[in-house]
């Protein structure tokens, strides 16, 4: 899929390639053919003006000869009137203009001239035949000025009569100061004036850069300017015979340049030169110039537009990609999610599938053995035997609620830890005294080490502790086959402020170890290493997940390592604040001394229990104590109960929580609030269901004196009745 | 975004900025400017090559440049007036000169010796000796161009005249470069030997230095000099007896066919001989200082080239004619052309002319090294030992009347012929 959306996207740039390239390509074209019609009309621009330069300069020349003509007509008409023509012309003044005036009388060889002694025709060629107004001129020369000149022959008339020939020599430097003082196209254009017949410059251009065209004659200007082409050559030599104009393209001196031989008074004498194209064409170079400015700035206002949209298109596409990235990301997200609820709801399929296979094994064996204790009761060993397998079972069942419950309340995140001093040698030593038997009972060293603890009293939630390290502790038992080491291991570390102790507490086997994936999810809730259906080991997976949400409230760490048939390492980091100076009574010491349980025969005791089985068996188990106990179904009827006995009637309220009417904490609060000396004496025990810390918190709170939590454990009433029997001894 | 806003701002402000430049500042009623200044002209005649595209001229450069320095610094413009012969036939150079300087055409000439001396006689050129630039000037320079008590010319350089030889025609054929005539003559005849027909080069103009080398090489060098021209002067001494010698050898050199005479007589200068010299067909020619410098004449040869002096008997012998700029005395635009004399032959100029031309600078504040080529007749020219080809001293022109003399005897005359034009000359001066 991907690859097909490459290649078509490919495919849509190339077409937009080759589209682009089509456009350039037909602008290009059209730029090309625009450019070339005004170089065609330039170059026709060009010639014509050009063409109207030289002919100006042309119309010039011919007027200024024209001029000089008629002005000798006239000089030869008074000649003809003068008494002597040859004193007029000896007379006659020199100027810049005419040279030479002289004069040979008709049937004579020789004349007079106004610049020398004697004048002759020799040295004048007029065989050219050209003219000027009908008068012709001769072939150019360098006169006696050391400049060209030329002269022109007019008759002299007297009465029809041709009584002479009148010779005027002028100089071309008179017409060169009828030209253009500068030139012309600014100085850029060269300019000679060759004599037709000669072929000879007889003008040339002043300007110092202009000395290195040739100069001397039309030969030296073909070499000089390199101007080799015979066919051109061919053309103009044609065109000086006939007189005619010749124009073309020549390149001088690497410089594009128009070349010019413009015949003036019919050919006797030619414009000769030589103009750069660019000098002509300096506003069609501007226009060109004005035309690439707009094509470049065409151009570059396309490019900056395909720029632009290149680059919104980029940030488009980049925004496209981070939002198709974030999609992925949540649908990745929303996956894991799905997959984590499934897991989740898996895990919670598989946990009340094993709660269900947990609860119903101990209660089948309740039952069963209930069953079978219905028909050997009247075997008193065998009633034992199976009480006793009952009560395990019960026990089993229990934990397993407590567990459950306590899971429940850390992630509803319901607990609250009780935090009062004590003393953490009597929780090892508690610890030890639970640890020790159970793995004696598997035949496993359990080793305990303490090093370095700098405090011994400490402040922290004594309880949770206790259970942090019985669960680690048990579980190591648990997982630890017969004959193996359990290591127990407390040290301190480093602290990191004087008030606090910073302990580690490792907890080691050498039992089966876990898998590596099973170590990813041991400290989820619901998760167990074998399935309780194949597993011997009864559990109900919960006890490390409330471990590490008690660690981790108390602000520590725990981690695991652990290697499969090597065994386990859990290592909790704890920081508890130290308490220096103690309370007297927190030494723990008195309340470590083993508890001794009560003998409540003889006793009397007022029960508040609104659950008729709960009351009966409670009733029975006293009895089987060898004490009494009198029943009020709720805490109205306690308190009135209470309030009607007489002083010492009964030993202890056992006071049920949840009940009708009034609870046992409204209950617990009258009793203690009657008028009457026992009120605040008399011992009054929570025996609640309501078995957690705040639960008992609750209770004390409300004038109770301490709390058996449900099912009743006989044992643990009689030590906490005896509390109270050695205290009134006490007193 | 927010960077394309900003591109589009920027683009509009520039396409307002280049509106609001184009924006239109009214044309003057008047569209002609009228505040043109008066052009000052100065004319200039000087000579021209015929022009090769391909070649730079390096001579005409160097003068170029300082006119182009005087314009400069003086707002004038300099118009050239040039003259080139077409061949033999036609009018000289010098023969227009003269002219167009008597007839007061221009206001600067560049002149040959002759030319300076004749027009200086006839009071045509204004006495320069006024101008600063002349403080500097070497004394021979002053001498030589002094007529009438007048300094009528300043060169731009020492032209000095040598023989050109090629060395490795001379090594190939084992022949020392000669000294004397005799020596001159024997490597003559062993190029002859070797098959070179015509082993002296030569055109209408130069062949005069031969003899010039040879009639003044005592003269200028034997510590007598000024009694000499004197007696010259005074007719108590023949210019034909110090000519006949070296006409006598031009005419041997002509008899033994080392001289073509009659391709000598119709050949310009450099255009008849130098294809020839520089094809490495004929192993000498004899030129000017400057055409070692330029590529026009024998800046760049395919061989290694020697000028040294013409041979006399006090050995190797540079001959130097002065040619110069000099102010018509009636000219149209004097001051000005005066003040362009003043740039173009100050020491700045003459230092930017010797340095490109490589030549020996009339100034004695200025010398340039020369050229590897030059260095044998730069040595006799320092050694103080040469032949000047002109000296406005001498009452009989010496460098344009031996020039034409010699075209006498290349055209047939004899000897005694061109001597006797030479006695011709010199009782004409001595009767003025």
């Amino acid at each position: 899929m991907k690859e097909t959306s490459t290649k078509q996207e490919n495919q849509r740039g190339l077409s937009l390639l080759l589209s682009i390239i089509l456009i350039f390509s037909v602008f290009g074209a059209v730029v090309f053919s625009v450019s070339q019609k005004i170089s065609k009309e330039m170059s026709a621009s060009a010639i014509q003006n050009l063409s109207e330069s030289l002919d100006l300069i042309q119309s010039t020349i011919e007027a200024i000869l024209r001029s000089e003509a008629e002005f000798q007509e006239l000089i030869a008409r008074e000649v003809a009137c003068a008494d002597d023509p040859v004193a007029y012309i000896r007379a006659y003044e020199k100027n810049r203009t005419m040279a030479k005036l002289s004069l040979i009388l008709a049937g004579e060889t020789e004349g007079v001239s106004n610049a020398e002694e004697r004048f002759t025709e020799e040295g004048l060629d007029f065989s050219a035949g050209g003219t000027i107004s009908g008068m012709p001129v001769s072939q150019s020369y360098v006169n006696h000025m050391g400049t060209w000149a030329y002269t022109v022959k007019c008759p002299v008339e007297r009465d029809g009569q041709e009584i002479g020939t009148l010779y005027a020599e002028y100089i071309y430097d008179a017409i060169d100061q009828s030209l253009p003082n500068d030139g012309f196209y600014d100085r850029q254009a060269s300019l000679y004036i060759m004599d037709a017949q000669s072929q000879r410059f007889v003008l040339k251009p002043k300007g110092m850069g202009q000395r290195s065209a040739g100069h001397l004659n039309l030969t030296d200007f073909y070499r000089a300017n390199n101007i080799q082409d015979p066919e051109i050559r061919a053309e103009v030599e044609s065109c000086l015979q006939e007189g005619r104009d010749a124009m073309f393209y020549h390149n001088i001196r690497e410089v594009h340049a128009l070349n010019y031989m413009w015949a003036v008074n019919d050919g006797t004498i030619f414009l000769v030169g030589y103009v750069p194209v660019e000098s002509i064409q300096q506003e069609g170079r501007t226009v060109n110039q004005n035309i690439m400015v707009v094509v470049a700035s065409l151009l570059a206002a396309f490019f900056l537009c395909i720029a632009l949209y290149y680059l919104n298109w980029r940030q488009q596409e980049k925004l496209r990609r981070e939002q198709e990235e974030e999609r992925q990301l949540h649908n990745r997200q929303l996956a894991q999610a799905l997959r984590a609820a499934q897991i989740a709801s898996e895990s919670k399929t598989t946990f009340l599938s094993n709660m269900s296979h947990d609860i119903r094994t101990p209660m089948n064996a309740v039952l069963g053995f209930t069953t079978l204790l219905d028909r050997d009761a009247e075997n008193p060993a065998k009633v034992r035997e199976y009480t006793k397998k009952i009560t395990a079972s019960g026990q089993h069942l229990l934990s397993l609620i407590n567990d459950v419950l306590d899971i429940s309340k850390i992630e509803s995140g319901k607990v609250v830890l009780n935090l009062e001093e004590f003393a953490l040698e009597d929780v090892l030593s508690s610890v030890d005294a639970i640890i020790q038997p159970m793995a004696k009972a598997k035949g496993q060293q359990f080793h305990l080490e303490v090093t370095g603890v700098r405090h011994e009293y400490l402040v922290g939630d004594e309880t949770r502790l206790n259970q942090i390290l019985i669960n680690l502790l048990s579980n190591a038992v648990k997982y630890t086959p017969e004959g193996g080491n359990i290591w127990f291991r407390v040290t301190a570390l480093k602290q990191r402020s004087s008030q606090y102790e910073h302990i580690r507490i490792e907890v080691e086997d050498d039992g089966y170890g876990m898998t590596p994936e099973y170590l990813e999810t041991i400290f989820d809730a619901f998760t167990r290493a074998e399935n309780s259906t194949t597993n011997k080991v009864q559990g109900t997976g919960l006890g490390m997940a409330i471990t590490k949400n008690i660690v981790e409230l108390m602000g520590g760490t725990i981690e695991v390592f652990s290697q499969i048939d090597k065994g386990s390492l859990f290592r909790v980091d704890l920081e508890l604040r130290v308490v220096e100076t103690p309370k007297g009574g927190a030494t723990g010491h008195a309340e470590a001394e083993p508890e001794e349980a009560a003998d409540l025969t003889g006793m009397h005791f007022l029960a508040a229990e609104d659950n008729d089985i709960n009351g009966e068996i409670l009733s029975e188990l006293l009895e089987i104590e060898g004490a009494t106990c009198e029943i009020a179904v709720n805490g109205q009827l306690a308190v009135e109960r209470f309030q009607a006995s007489a002083p010492g009637e009964f030993d202890a309220i056992l006071m049920d929580v949840q009940m009708p009417v009034m609870n046992g904490h409204e209950a617990a609060r009258a009793i203690r609030a009657l008028d009457r000396e026992d009120a605040r004496t008399i011992p009054i025990i929570a025996m609640t269901a309501n078995a957690f810390a705040e639960d008992e918190k609750a209770a004390l709170a409300a004038g109770m004196d301490a709390h058996v939590p449900k099912p009743l454990n006989m044992e643990l009433l009689k030590k906490t009745i005896g509390q109270f029997s050695r205290g009134k001894e006490s007193l | 975004m927010s960077g394309m806003k900003k591109w589009i701002a920027v683009c509009l402000a520039a396409a307002l900025l280049a509106l609001v430049s184009c924006g239109g500042h009214e044309d003057p009623k008047n569209l002609i400017s009228q505040d043109e200044e008066t052009k000052r002209v100065v004319n200039l005649f000087s000579p021209m090559e015929k022009s090769d595209p391909n070649a730079e001229n390096v001579a005409r450069t160097a003068a170029d440049l300082t006119i182009a320095m005087a314009e400069e610094r003086l707002g004038v413009t300099v118009d050239y007036w040039t003259y080139t012969a077409e061949d033999y036939q036609d009018k000289t150079y010098d023969d227009v000169a003269l002219d167009r300087a008597r007839n007061n055409m221009d206001d600067l000439y560049l002149l040959n010796p002759d030319t300076v001396l004749a027009l200086g006689t006839e009071g045509l050129l204004m006495d320069l000796s006024g101008l600063d630039s002349t403080k500097n000037l070497r004394e021979i320079i002053r001498v030589a161009n002094t007529v009438d008590g007048k300094l009528v010319a300043i060169p731009q350089e020492v032209v000095a005249y040598g023989l050109f030889v090629n060395v490795d025609l001379f090594k190939q054929y084992g022949l020392d470069l000669p000294n004397t005539p005799e020596e001159f003559l024997g490597c003559c005849r062993v190029f002859q030997e070797n098959g070179i027909e015509t082993p002296i080069g030569a055109n209408r103009w130069w062949l005069e230095t031969f003899v010039l080398a040879i009639a003044y090489a005592d003269l200028y060098n034997g510590g007598n000099t000024q009694a000499e021209i004197a007696a010259l002067n005074s007719g108590e001494a023949r210019y034909s007896d110090y000519m006949r010698p070296g006409f006598e050898f031009l005419q041997t050199l002509i008899d033994n066919g080392y001289i073509d005479a009659q391709k000598a007589l119709v050949s310009e200068a450099i255009e008849g001989e130098g294809p020839d010299f520089l094809a490495g067909k004929t192993p000498i020619v004899m030129a000017y200082w400057g055409a070692a410098n330029t590529e026009t004449a024998y800046g760049k040869t395919d061989f290694e080239m020697q000028v040294i002096g013409f041979p006399t008997h006090r050995g190797r012998m540079p001959v130097m004619p002065m040619t110069g700029w000099a102010v018509g005395a009636q000219a149209e635009h004097a001051e000005d052309a005066m003040r362009v004399m003043e740039v173009i032959t100050s020491d700045e100029a003459l230092q930017l002319f010797s340095e490109t031309n490589r030549v020996i600078s009339p100034s004695k504040n200025v010398k340039v090294d020369c050229v590897p080529a030059l260095r044998p007749l730069n040595d006799r020219i320092e050694e103080g030992v040469y032949v000047l080809g002109s000296n406005a001293g001498m009452n009989v022109e010496q460098w344009g009347n031996t020039c034409l003399i010699v075209r006498q005897l290349l055209g047939g005359a004899t000897v005694d012929e061109c001597m006797a034009s030479f006695d011709a000359l010199q009782n004409a001066a001595l009767n003025k």
